[in-house]
This record gives structure tokens, sequence and C-alpha cells, in this order.
């Protein structure tokens, strides 16, 4: 057996390249972002930097757009579970020796390539209201029902097709401006076509790459030994392939928990500016503009912060649940 | 797979190698200036010309229009030597963070007098507290495009300024047609709700009070002129409604926008810019005209300005000095209006018998209300106790519901005033110089 | 002469193929959709782009062509690839060392230092940008191409990713080897790099492509025109005068074309030459 302290020699040389850029490109950043978060740094000369300790902390937790933009934050991570499930299935769909299964998956990933002004114009487009494609299903079935008419003799204020992106309306009936359920504020709208984007861009992408290299890695003497043990396809699945993906279920739940709760950035910037009245802004679009729109650095990295702590505790709780991880 | 790693890094050396090999060098002899402003066209003929009338420079565009580029260069010490603030509320911040030169002594010197030079709307953009810190590359007044086609069609009359909103009024609802399922298939009147404070500024409102110490935009004029606004839409329907828009962008357009669907006919008047042009002469088949635009009671049109900069502490902060006095020359200034980037900032040069009539484009025969115009025009208020973005945000959010129709004015605009001054008292918590500032102007601590 | 047997061929019988075809079929088509409407959109003129009818009435196979004309785009190609493949190259290279050390060697602090790395990955990275920059502008990295790719090679993701798939490799196979006197550093070339190929070209495949399509980062640290990359340079087309949304779908298209051929060929490695000279069967 290796004595620990040739192991930790030789960890030592493995670990050192990736090490030292992570201190000085990561940890060092990190650190200093804390450091600030304990102070009132403002980029106006005018204001004296001064150590306000508590002071950025408590002024977000009675900070109404804090508490607006996290609900939003996490609104949008409702897409997660179906996304990640997505990815599980196209991964074992797409692993089998079909002929062109190499075609399905550049076709599967295509989004995740063409991400950027171009799909977000695309989708703005589907989106509309009158001519979008959605639309154009959903009033036809409307119709067809004669929905409109059904809740109108029922008392109700009738139906009509979402405005989608245009519409500050969403599941929870969550009010714009307040932390509140409102009346008349049930429905579809921007946020959930953003969610519904997402997953459609998600599902096909990273993660089920993962899954796939995931699912290429199961070594297939468990498989053929299951099988010689006369076990349906269900139950493989549940205790050979499941298990066996653990490691990579693991790490795209936690990716995708810190993704969607720092998440958010491109779409408020490039198709929604945030809006319609500020539903669709993030924590993290909102530490962006406290950052370099209102020039608050140490508020900013506050909120960082906090941000930091939540996906902490969610990690550590994925990490809890994820502990019969194949471990060494 | 050792030796696929050796293998991969032997190429990328390679690679290397020839990425050293084609990097340019600079040309030997001129100084190297850089201007962070954005990149089109127009901005790069600008640089051109500034190149060619002073050989001994090199001056290269580095895109980024948003604050954050130049802010992060200039914390870490490596700012551009030139940069501009959109606006007079970046310029505040930019001379507030120490990033901005004061210029005036030295533009004194080299013999340019802004306040006597450049259209006084302008100066909002370039003077704080007396000193000057830049100076203005154009200066917008925006008007009324009219289609004259669709004014054919119809059988009326080109409109000719000045007139009021209710001729105004009169004559979008007759230019506003709906095809046989009673959809509106051409307005009669296209306008961003950008435009919104040119509105209350008419109406005899205002955003902030003189002194800029508390928002004051709930006022009844202030009310009345946003009401108008909503009504333009949902009560004469002569404006689409941000549903409509979002039909309109399906049936094509030039990019995305308000241009475009004036450009492709949706439209018989729209409420833009002379930079317009540099998207609609690609269109080529437009009989364009232009009329100054209504106003209420007070004939007041909104100005914005664009302003250059020099960086405090760029080691070549006296030769950048050359780009602004540039700035100030014929050369630019006739680029400027042949662009149609807007109009000049420095007056004289509009009044060449060029700006009148570009021989690139004889078409273009309404230059005259362009400079008309200017002579009206008012920058937006602002205050120096908030951050502008901020303010933006707060008011662009309540509009946002005004415009979908889910909040009513009053409330909106009561809302937007208490929010912003909310606002203005945390920042003066913040600030102490702020707060001696409002306590000097006002014997109070914070706005009631 | 045991069958070749796959996981895969083994979970679905022949019959199930049509099936498997049809269900995969109708997702692609929503995939390839946007596509193709953006490759149409490339060869339309600008008035056309928004229009609900993807087919352009006049082919305007210039657009591609303007494209090089008013921006150095075939430059801004070779910086986008040439960095992105040395930042991949040394994410890889790092990443899978300190991966193996994570994974497979015993030391004191391991998982706390693991933890740590897992923690900077949830530090959101606007704030953490300012001081990086500063570290930069020290170390003399700004508007270099060093620049670009160093900060980016480091970061805690590929690590992470790689410890989870060598978490999966049996140590049966490590034991094997150190018996035989290998030393760490060749039980991780031979035994465990060649079975996290998969993780390998899955993490090259991300690192490609973040590095790729990365945006604020270049924005801030480049100066001159030499260095901008793709997305930098795309900036041109959307200005405040309006957007050339034709000329961006090329340029688009142009940008994708080295991806499709990058992931394409690295297919092949992620369902293949997994068990290779692995546990005999």
């Amino acid at each position: 057996m290796k004595s620990r302290r040739h192991e930790l020699r030789a960890a030592l040389g493995f670990l050192l390249p990736n090490l030292l850029g992570f201190l000085t490109f990561t940890a060092g950043p990190v650190l200093f972002s804390l450091v600030v978060s304990f102070s009132n740094w403002h980029l106006h000369r005018t204001i004296p930097f001064q150590w306000i300790w508590s002071g950025n902390f408590l002024a977000l937790l009675r900070d109404p757009q804090f508490i607006m933009y996290s609900l939003n934050t996490i609104y949008l991570m409702l897409g997660l579970p179906l996304a990640v499930a997505g990815s599980l299935a196209l991964a074992i769909l797409l692993s089998q020796r079909l002929r062109g299964i190499v075609v399905y998956r550049t076709l599967f990933y295509l989004p995740t390539f063409t991400a950027g002004v171009a799909l977000m114009l695309l989708w703005k487009a589907l989106y509309n209201p009158e001519f979008g494609a959605f639309n154009a299903v959903i009033n036809r079935a409307l119709d067809l029902a004669h929905a409109d008419q059904l809740v109108r003799s029922l008392g109700g204020a009738g139906v009509s097709a979402p405005t989608w992106l245009l519409s500050t309306k969403n599941l929870w009936g969550l009010e714009a401006e307040y932390v509140r359920v409102g009346p008349g504020q049930w429905g579809l709208g921007a946020r959930d076509a953003l969610i519904i984007m997402g997953v459609w861009i998600a599902i096909g992408g990273n993660n089920m790459l993962l899954y796939l290299a995931g699912v290429a890695n199961i070594p297939t003497e468990l498989v053929e030994a299951a099988q010689l043990d006369g076990a349906g396809r269900w139950a493989i699945f549940r205790n050979v392939t499941w298990p066996q993906l653990a490691p990579t279920t693991f790490f795209i739940v936690v990716m995708s928990c810190i993704g969607g709760l720092q998440g958010g950035f491109e779409q408020a910037r490039v198709m929604t500016q945030g809006g319609p009245a500020g539903t669709t802004t993030t924590i993290a679009y909102y530490i962006y503009t406290k950052a370099f729109e209102e020039f608050q650095i140490g508020y900013a990295a506050a909120l960082s912060w906090i941000l930091f702590s939540a996906i902490f505790v969610i990690t550590m709780i994925n990490w809890r649940l994820g502990s019969k991880e194949l471990s060494y | 797979m050792r030796a696929f790693f050796v293998a991969a890094f032997g190429a990328l050396m390679l690679l290397s190698l020839v990425a050293w090999r084609i990097e340019p060098r600079s040309p030997a002899g001129k100084t190297p200036l850089v201007w962070v402003s954005d990149d089109n066209p127009a901005r790069r003929g600008q640089i051109a010309l500034f190149n060619k009338l002073h050989p001994e420079y090199d001056l290269r565009l580095d895109p980024g229009s948003g604050m954050e580029k130049v802010i992060l260069q200039c914390l870490a010490g490596v700012g551009p030597d030139l940069f501009d603030a959109y606006g007079p509320s970046q310029l505040d911040s930019y001379v507030r963070s120490g990033a901005a030169w004061d210029v005036t002594d030295e533009l004194a010197k080299r013999g340019i007098d802004q306040a006597r030079e450049v259209w006084p709307a302008a100066l909002a953009t370039t003077v704080r507290d007396g000193r000057v810190y830049a100076f203005p590359t154009n200066i917008a007044v925006d008007a009324i495009w009219i289609n004259k086609d669709l004014f054919d069609a119809a059988g009326d009359p080109y409109p000719k300024g000045p007139w009021t909103w209710d001729a105004f009024l009169r004559v979008a609802q007759r230019l506003t047609l709906r095809d046989d399922r009673g959809r509106i298939k051409q307005f009669g009147f296209l306008c961003d709700w950008w435009y919104w404070p040119q509105f209350v500024m008419q109406w005899g409102g205002r955003i902030y009070s003189p002194d800029g110490a508390r928002c004051v935009v709930d006022s009844p004029e202030a009310i009345a002129a946003v009401q108008f606004m909503h009504d333009l839409m949902y009560k004469y329907h002569v404006m689409p409604t941000p549903v409509d828009e979002a039909s309109m962008a399906t049936q094509g357009g030039w990019g995305s926008g308000t241009i475009s669907y004036f450009g492709t006919g949706r439209g018989a008047m729209a409420m833009g810019g002379r930079w317009w042009l540099c998207t609609l002469r690609d269109y080529g088949r437009l009989n364009l005209g232009v009329v100054e635009s209504p106003y209420a009671k007070r004939r007041i049109l909104r100005s914005y300005t664009r302003a250059t900069l020099v960086n405090r502490y760029s080691p070549r902060r006296e030769q950048a000095l050359d780009f602004l006095v540039y700035e100030a020359g014929k050369a630019y200034n006739d680029l400027i209006n042949r662009q149609a980037d807007a109009v000049a900032a420095v007056i004289r040069y509009n009044y060449t018998p060029e700006f009148l009539h570009n021989p690139e484009h004889p078409e273009e025969d309404y230059n005259e209300v362009w400079r008309e115009v200017v002579k009206y025009g008012r920058p937006d208020d602002w205050s120096p106790f908030i951050n502008g973005q901020t303010a933006t945000r707060i008011l662009d959010k309540q509009m946002d519901l005004v415009k979908n129709d889910q909040k009513p004015v009053p409330e909106a605009l009561r809302d937007a005033a208490r929010l912003v001054n909310e606002e203005i008292a945390k920042t003066l918590d913040m600030d102490p110089s702020l707060r001696l500032k409002y306590y000097r102007l006002t014997g109070r601590e914070r706005p009631e | 002469m045991a069958k070749s047997k796959d996981f895969a061929a083994w979970w679905y019988r022949r019959g199930r193929f049509g099936a498997s075809h049809i269900v995969l079929g109708v997702i692609a088509v929503t995939m390839l959709v946007p596509f193709m409407w953006m490759v149409l959109a490339s060869f339309k003129p600008l008035q056309e782009v928004e229009q609900l009818n993807p087919f352009p009435s006049q082919w305007r196979f210039d657009n591609y062509s303007r494209v090089f004309e008013q921006v150095p785009f075939a430059r801004y190609y070779f910086n986008s690839i040439f960095i992105a493949a040395w930042v991949t190259f040394l994410t890889c290279l790092t990443s899978a060392m300190a991966a193996y050390a994570f994974a497979r060697l015993r030391w004191r602090g391991r998982d706390t230092v693991f933890r740590l790395y897992l923690a900077t990955l949830m530090i959101p990275g606007v704030v953490v940008m300012i001081p990086n920059y500063t570290i930069m502008v020290k170390l003399h990295l700004l508007d270099s191409y060093t620049g670009l790719i160093v900060p980016a090679s480091f970061g805690a993701f590929g690590t992470f990713l790689l410890r989870q798939f060598m978490l999966t490799i049996p140590p049966a196979l490590d034991e094997a080897a150190a018996m035989d006197g290998a030393s760490p550093w060749q039980i991780f070339w031979d035994v465990v790099m060649p079975l996290s190929r998969a993780g390998l070209v899955t993490l090259g495949i991300f690192t490609f492509l973040g590095s790729y399509g990365s945006f604020f980062w270049p924005l801030i640290l480049i100066k001159s025109e030499h260095l901008r990359t793709l997305p930098i340079g795309m900036l041109f087309f959307d200005t405040v005068y309006g957007r050339q949304t034709n000329l961006i779908m090329a340029a688009s298209v142009m940008n994708i074309v080295p991806l499709i051929i990058l992931f394409v060929a690295a297919q092949r490695h992620i369902v293949r030459g997994v068990q290779l000279g692995a546990v005999k069967g």
C-alpha cells in the first residue's frame, strides 16, 4: 500500500498546474469580492470608501427588488426537471446503433450551437401574438372548442391566446410590481415563454451530451449479468443504468442548479431587456446592473455572496442526496 | 493518449507561430489613439477622415457602447484615450468617477468657445458645473417623417409646421386605414414610447424640478401628457399598441423597430430623427418629407446629444485633445451632415449651402426643417441626485405598464415619482458631497 | 466468439427501431427548423428577413461576401478558432490532471479542497470581473492572445466534470497497474486517461463552444482590431442605426460550421472507444 505522503506529493504534482491558475484567476478574485461586499465601494469618487460590514446585507433584505428578482430567478428554474429528464431520455434513445445516429445527435445539439442573436430573433417571431406558430395553433384550438364563449358563460372573463413576451402574466399569478398574487395575472407570459425556450434548447444540449458519455461508459458486463438474471428493461434501468449514471446525474443536477440560479442574463440582455416591467430580470442581471450601471460595487458584491450562499446550500443538499455516488 | 496531446501541443505551437507572424505592426512614427464608441459605417468614415487630416496619428475604434468597458478599463488604469457619453447622466457619472478630463482651459487655448459655437441644447452633455469636459459629436432633435406616397393615396396635403396635436390628430385619423376585417393595416402615426419626455415637456410638465431635487412627473400636466399618448393608442387608435407592433414585425422590415415599420409603409407618419436616413436611404423607393413635431402648450422639442470625452489618465491626452478640436472643425461637421448622423453640433456649419442640398442625395429637400427644429430643442430633465440608469429603469417600468394598458396613467406616474424620490433619498444617504449640495440648494436633507 | 454486444443494441430490439426513428425524427425536425430558417434568412435581402415566408424572393449570395468585405471576418475566424483551441487544450490537460488527484489519489484535505473548487463555481461572475481585470493588467496580459487564453483555462468546471467521470472507472484497473510497479503518472496516462476519453471529448466540446462564443470578457479585454473574435466582430452589424439581420445570419452560419465539423468528428469518441484494452470480457 502506498504511504499517504507519497500520494500527497504525487497529488501536488498533478494538481499544481490547475491549482496555480485557479488561485490566481478564480480564488483570488473571489476572495476580493467577499472583502468588497463588506464595504460601500462605489465608483463615484465623491462617495468615501467605508467598511460598512453588515450594512449591505441588511439593505438587501429590505430591498423589494431583490425579493422580486429572486422569485423571478426561481420561477425560471421551473423547467429544470423537465430539461434534465428530457436529456436523459434522449441520451438513451440516441445510444442505440441506429443508422444516422450521428446526424440526429448533431441536429439535437444545433440549438446550443446557434445560441445567440439568431436564435432569440427566431423565438421572438415564434412567440408573436398574432402570427407566431404557437398562437396560430392555440387560437385554432380555442376557436374549435368555442372556449371563449364557454368561459364567459361560466362567469369568467373570457380566454384568449397568451401574448407571451409582452405579458407579465405567469403561472403563479404574481403581480409585476409587488410580491403578491393578483387578480387577472394568471396565465402564460414572458417568463413562461423563456422557460419553454430554455427547455427546448437544453434537452438536446450539454446535458444530453454528458449523459451520452455516461451511458457509453457503462460496462457491458453489468448489463449482461443483469440480463442473464432475467431482468426486464425497466428493472435494468433502475438497477444498472440509473446507479451507474449517478455521478453524471449529480454533476448535471448541481451544474443546472448553479446555472439556473446564476442565469437568465443573456435572455434579459438580448431578448427582453429585463421586461416587460422587470418580470424577466433575474438576480444575475440585477447584479450586473448594480455593478455596471449604478456603480455600487460593494452592494453588487454582497448580492453575489447572498446568491452564492443560496447556491451553496442547495449544492450541499444535492451532495447529501447524491452521496450514494460511487466514491473511491 | 499521450501521443495525441503531444501532437495537439505541436499543432498549437505552429498556429501560434502563424499568429505571431500575421500580427500587424503598428505604423511607425504614428501616435496610436483609441476611441471607444459604437461601431457602424458612419463612425468608420469619421475616423478615416481624422486620420487623413492628421497623419501623425493612428486613431482606432474600440467598439463598446455601454459604460462597462470604459469603467473597467479606467479602473485598471488602461482606459481608452477617448470615449463617448450618450447623455447628461452618463457625463455626470464619468465626471464623478474621475475619468473625465476637465478641458475648459485647453479648449480655450485652442480658441474654441463651446458656449458660443455649439447649439445650446448640446451643452447639457458637455458642461458640468461650469467646466467643460467634452465636445458634442452631433445633436439630434427629432421630427415627424411623412410618407408622401401614402398621403397622396389618401388625397391629403402634406402637413406643414408649426401645428398642434389637435390638427395632427385629425390628419392621423384620416391616414389610419383598416382592412375588411376591421384590423388596422396602416397606422397614422408611429412613435416609440421613448419620446414620452417630449410630451411631458410640451404639456408644461417636467420630470424633475428645475434644481433636480425631486421628481415631479406626477404633476397634472405630466399626467395629461402621458394620458394623451395612451389615448393615441387605445382611444383614437392611430398609434400601434405593443401587440400591434409585434404583429407588424413579421410583415417585413429593415432590421426591427419603428424605422422598419415606417420604411415598409405600415405608417404614414413617424416620429424619428435625421439619423434614420442612414437606414432609410437604402430603401430608395421612399418618397419622404419632414415636418416639425406638433406641439401642445409649449413649443418644445426634445434634443439628445452624444459627446466625446478625453480620459484624464491617458498618457496621450494632449494629443487626444486634437480629436476634440477636429470635432469642432469644418471637415468633421460637414461629414456629419452628409452622413446624416443627426445634425452637426456646431451651429455655423448648418448654414452652409451643402447642408441644405447634399449633391449625393438631391431628393433630400427638407434639411431646412431639420435645422429649424434644433432651435426648439431642449435636453431632457435630469437630476444629479440620482443615477441616470436607475431612474430610467424605474420610469420605464411604469411606462411599460401604461403602454400595455395594465395600469391607469395617474397611478403609474404617482408611483414613479414616489419611487424615484425614494431612490434620491437613498443616493443622498450614500454620498455626503451630494447631501451637502442638496442642502445648499433646498435647505432640506431629503425630498419630502 | 462473443457477439459484439453493445449496451445500446441490447436495449432496443430490432422491432423497436422504427418507433425510435419516428420519435427522434419528430424532435429532430423541431430542432432543425430554426437552423434552416437561419440559413434561408442569410440569403434574403434585408427587408424580408423577419417575414413569415422562410424562402427568399431573391437569393442574395452576396450577403456572404459582404460580410467579408465589411469586417476582416477571416481574421476574426482565425482568432476565435486559435483561442478556443488553446483554451480547450489547456483546460483538458490541467483539469484531467487535477481531476485525477481528486478522484484517485488519497491525501489529507482532498475533499475539503475539492469543495472549495466547487464553491468557486457558485460565485456569479460579474463582480469577480473587476479584480480579474486588474490582475490581467498587472500581469500585462491586456489586449493579447495570452490574456484571452490563460484566464479562461483555469475554471473548476473541467476538474469537476472529469472527476465525476474518473469515479466511474473501476479501481481494479489502477490496482492492477500499481502491482506491476507503475507510478501514478504512468497510471494516469496509460490507464485512466484512455478510459476517460468520453469525458475528455465532452469537456473538449463544452470548452471549445464556450470559448468560441464568449462575448463579455473579450469585449473588455481587447483593444486592437487584429485580436477581435467573432462575437465582437458581429457587433458591427447590429448598430443603433439598424440591425443588418441578414448579414448577422450569414455570419452566424459561417460561425457554426467549424463547430459542426468538430462535433461530428468528436462523436465517434463518445460512442465507441471506451472499453479499449480494459477489463477483458
